[in-house]
């Protein structure tokens, strides 16, 4: 057993008296803001990177990006294969990329089988294909409860999965990150991927919910 | 033994917070950021990390190693932020003198606009013009590797019962407790990836083979599964895993 007793370095079994965080004040705003100034005061930050970065997940990536890359998939039969087969490659292909996204996985709902997406030890989630994690995702109750009682939690959603299709639930406990492909909704013959696009919401490809139009 | 961050399986959580709209429809589309202090706490650990003083993995273990009655009753960015905190400190970044200092600033409402004006970059501080091109690239945790994997796909294997990190007691790891001790099997194999449990504790990336593994839940939950035929999946790393004999 190493011996270094760096706290820099591990942390380890518990936390020193005079953690730095136990000064912050009560109030988040401040407690924000005094890091903030205290950051760009020292030029460790820079206030346009910080705009950029929100702006950037607040309007270019989102699960918009992950919809087009599903109706891709309804639509083109070659392209579900790739996606299926390396996701990764395949979201590439549409210029998702990067960030919580290197690795990608895509997992495919059928008739007999509904795939569901959580992060148990944090908060794991693909940001190039949907952006920021919602504070469901994020709760206590979401992650503990969903790969021990999933059928529960998704019927919280309004989704009530049939006992006879099998739930397989992905704790994303690694660098992989998770995309599910809904099935697409009968009578969505004669709609092109634009239209198709439309009905993928978020909840459909975490897993918690259905695109639009499903029955 | 687990830490409080490790929740998977446990009792006691009440429903899901599903937000719903007038018409009582699941809502699929809520803002990025509730508040603006959400926004700027996420954005400035994405800045801070980018000084390269530290990993994900650390960043991850200090969330982790808060004090259990901080981590229940901080919310989820204030989480990030106090985990921020001490990193920023530990790493020397700022000192606890100067915190204090821009505490009282902000708690009494001094301007601090004089403080951040002609202001000399950090050399290693990230400008916006480079955002796109570094989030377009990530951190990929892949790497190349001549191990050979010790499991095969469809492998019967059985996760260690106790937290596996081998260089820290009570160090960061990914196989979560309620999967410790469990019987699963190997269903993909994903290369060889960065290995948090040394990640974190910065002394190497030294990267091992990732699987993912199969577990029924009626192997996870007995007795209390919903319907023991469901799968849960876990993407581990080749020592958390033993051959099952």
């Amino acid at each position: 057993m190493n011996s270094n007793n760096d706290h820099n370095l591990h942390r380890g079994q518990g936390h020193k008296k005079d953690d730095a965080h136990s000064h912050l004040p009560s109030d988040p705003e401040l407690r924000v803001k005094a890091i903030e100034t205290l950051l760009l005061s020292k030029g460790l930050i820079d206030s346009k990177t910080l705009d950029e970065l929100i702006d950037t997940y607040e309007n270019r990536i989102g699960p918009q990006n992950g919809a087009k890359v599903i109706a891709k998939a309804w639509v083109d039969e070659n392209y579900k294969k790739r996606l299926l087969d390396d996701a990764t490659s395949a979201i590439r292909e549409l210029s998702y990329q990067g960030r919580q996204g290197e690795n990608m996985v895509v997992v495919e709902n059928t008739a007999d089988i509904h795939n569901v997406v959580v992060c148990t030890l944090c908060s794991c989630y693909p940001w190039p294909v949907l952006g920021i994690p919602p504070t469901w995702y994020k709760s206590d109750e979401y992650r503990s409860r969903t790969v021990r009682e999933p059928r529960k939690v998704l019927s919280e959603f309004g989704l009530n999965i049939d006992p006879k299709i099998e739930i397989k639930v992905w704790d994303s406990t690694a660098e992989l990150r998770y995309l599910v492909l809904p099935i697409r909704p009968d009578g969505t013959e004669n709609m092109n991927e634009e239209q198709l696009a439309e009905l993928v919401t978020r909840n459909s490809m975490i897993g918690t919910g259905l695109p639009e139009n499903s029955k | 033994m687990s830490r409080l961050h490790d929740m998977g399986g446990r009792y006691g959580d009440g429903p899901i917070p599903v937000p719903r709209n007038k018409n009582n429809q699941v809502e699929n589309s809520e803002p990025t950021f509730k508040h603006e202090w959400h926004a700027k706490a996420w954005a400035i650990t994405l800045a801070a990390g980018a000084l390269g003083e530290w990993n994900l993995d650390v960043s991850r273990h200090y969330r982790e190693c808060l004090p259990p009655k901080d981590y229940m009753n901080y919310s989820y960015y204030e989480k990030w932020l106090a985990g921020l905190t001490n990193l920023l400190v530990d790493k020397k970044l700022i000192s606890i003198e100067e915190l204090k200092k821009f505490i009282s600033l902000v708690q009494e409402d001094t301007s601090t606009e004089d403080l951040k004006e002609n202001v000399k970059l950090d050399k290693r501080t990230w400008l916006a013009k480079d955002v796109q091109k570094t989030l377009g690239w990530g951190g990929p945790s892949l790497r190349k590797t001549d191990i050979t994997p010790l499991h095969k796909i469809g492998d019967n294997v059985i996760t260690l019962k106790y937290n596996p990190n081998e260089n820290v007691i009570g160090g960061h790891t990914r196989l979560p407790s309620y999967a410790m001790g469990c019987e699963g099997k190997i269903f993909s194999y994903n290369g060889t990836h960065v290995f948090p449990d040394k990640n974190a504790h910065g002394i190497g990336e030294n990267p091992l083979p990732l699987y993912t593994v199969e577990f029924k839940a009626s192997e996870l939950w007995g007795l209390a599964a919903e319907n023991g035929n469901d799968k849960i999946y876990l993407d581990l790393w080749e020592p958390y895993l033993k051959i099952k004999t």
